[in-house]
């Protein structure tokens, strides 16, 4: 029996198209990453493991930020930075309007004393301003009260040269912590190395945030 | 890549004027299925997928050969699409996709007929964020697929086909972020419409 013209050029091409179509793409390594999670101690010789990320039931997290030294570009910046570092929406965030109703609270100004029930994340060291991320988390809860409360502090006049890069940086760095970078990288190369010199997320910050946010945190938030 | 994309459209436009009366064109709608876009692995393995998607194509094409046609067929498809991780899907937005061939077809049996082709794909993100951060993608593409007509008017068939194609994707962002290589990308589409002109 004959085939018809066109069947051997059908089986042809079929044959070919699956045969090329069995290579993945290959996935890179993202073994350069850093601790994110915050080691705290827990009593003699012990030490509990801090960890936490916005989980995707929560997102959008909900910013609100103070209308002064241009923090709302900065805030702005700083998220778009962050969102940017994640390929599968891991993170989203808004700024709100309404300081009631937000997750994170960016302010100008020093960092509130901490007190029984505050974790401090240390403050970017940039010489032009300082910036400080506190997370309120009661003894013995493994559930952190929300909002995060993030401050941005200029040390010199705000007009003078550099405070207004500075405080752009050390938004993006204390918003790093609000995501849940509980820690500073070692690298200067990295936003979160704890006098950050680089204006936005490095691969390694990248490769760290999708590391915290496809890792079962220790901590979870409560509603507002 | 610009060359041969104004090649697709200057060539059917030269083949109308050549020869009017022997056109021959057709509209169909249907569905389209697609493999996994991407595979990662984070923790734990990742797969970006486009949701089933509604299907436009359009299409015409010319005698060539008493047994043989050379066409011109577009495919537009629209659809979400998203990731799936350790049974999760989260939602990544909507895609669009936009596919132009050059083909070969010719009689397989009675009204069957099958067609051959290759041309590009192009994915259009709903918004530039995640893989499709720096924009979306233009890749080569082949395919292969069969026609069934069926005479219902003077001058119009109903027309049913399936259409397989393949092409390898990747983006700009996936690159940058360090993704080697490419993924083999395989669609099928079932699509219904009407056929006219010459044939």
């Amino acid at each position: 029996m004959k085939l018809p013209t066109g069947v051997p050029i059908l089986l042809l091409l079929a044959g070919a198209f699956a045969g090329l179509s069995c290579a993945d793409i290959a996935s890179p390594s993202r073994s350069q990453v850093y601790e994110w999670r915050r080691i705290v101690p827990s009593g003699p010789g012990t030490a509990d493991t801090l960890s936490f990320h916005w989980p995707r039931s929560r997102l959008p997290v909900r910013v609100w930020v103070e209308d002064a030294l241009n923090l709302p570009a900065h805030v702005r910046d700083g998220i778009d930075q962050w969102k940017a570092a994640f390929l599968y929406r891991e993170f989203d965030a808004v700024v709100v309007a309404d300081s009631s109703t937000a997750d994170v609270v960016v302010r100008a100004g020093t960092a509130l004393k901490g007190g029984f029930s505050i974790i401090r994340l240390g403050s970017a060291l940039a010489p032009e301003c300082e910036g400080g991320t506190d997370f309120d988390l009661p003894g013995g809860s493994r559930v952190l009260v929300p909002p995060i409360r993030v401050f941005v502090n200029p040390r010199f006049d705000p007009a003078s040269p550099g405070v207004d890069e500075c405080m752009a940086l050390t938004t993006t760095h204390e918003l790093g912590h609000a995501i849940g970078i509980f820690a500073h990288s070692p690298d200067e190369g990295d936003i979160m190395f704890s006098d950050p010199i680089v204006p936005e997320p490095s691969a390694r910050d990248r490769a760290t945030a999708e590391r915290a946010y496809h890792t079962e945190p220790t901590l979870t938030i409560g509603s507002r | 890549m610009r060359f041969v994309l104004a090649l697709f459209f200057v060539l059917p436009c030269v083949g109308v004027s050549a020869a009017p009366a022997q056109v021959d064109y057709y509209a169909r709608i249907g569905l389209s299925a697609t493999t996994k876009l991407v595979q990662d692995r984070i923790i734990q393995d990742i797969e970006v997928r486009q949701n089933l998607a509604p299907t436009l194509v359009v299409g015409a094409s010319l005698p060539i050969a008493a047994l043989y046609r050379a066409g011109l067929e577009g495919t537009v498809t629209t659809a979400g699409f998203h990731s799936t991780e350790a049974g999760t899907d989260t939602d990544l937005g909507n895609l669009r996709t936009g596919s132009i061939t050059l083909g070969l077809g010719g009689p397989i049996w009675h009204t069957l007929g099958w067609r051959a082709g290759a041309g590009l794909i192009t994915y259009w993100p709903g918004d530039q964020s995640g893989i499709f951060l720096r924009g979306g993608s233009t890749r080569f593409l082949a395919g292969v697929g069969v026609d069934y007509r069926h005479k219902v008017m003077p001058h119009w068939d109903f027309m049913a086909s399936l259409r397989y194609d393949f092409h390898r994707f990747t983006t700009d962002e996936l690159v940058a972020r360090g993704f080697s290589g490419s993924q083999g990308v395989q669609r099928v589409s079932a699509t219904l419409g009407l056929a006219g002109g010459s044939r």
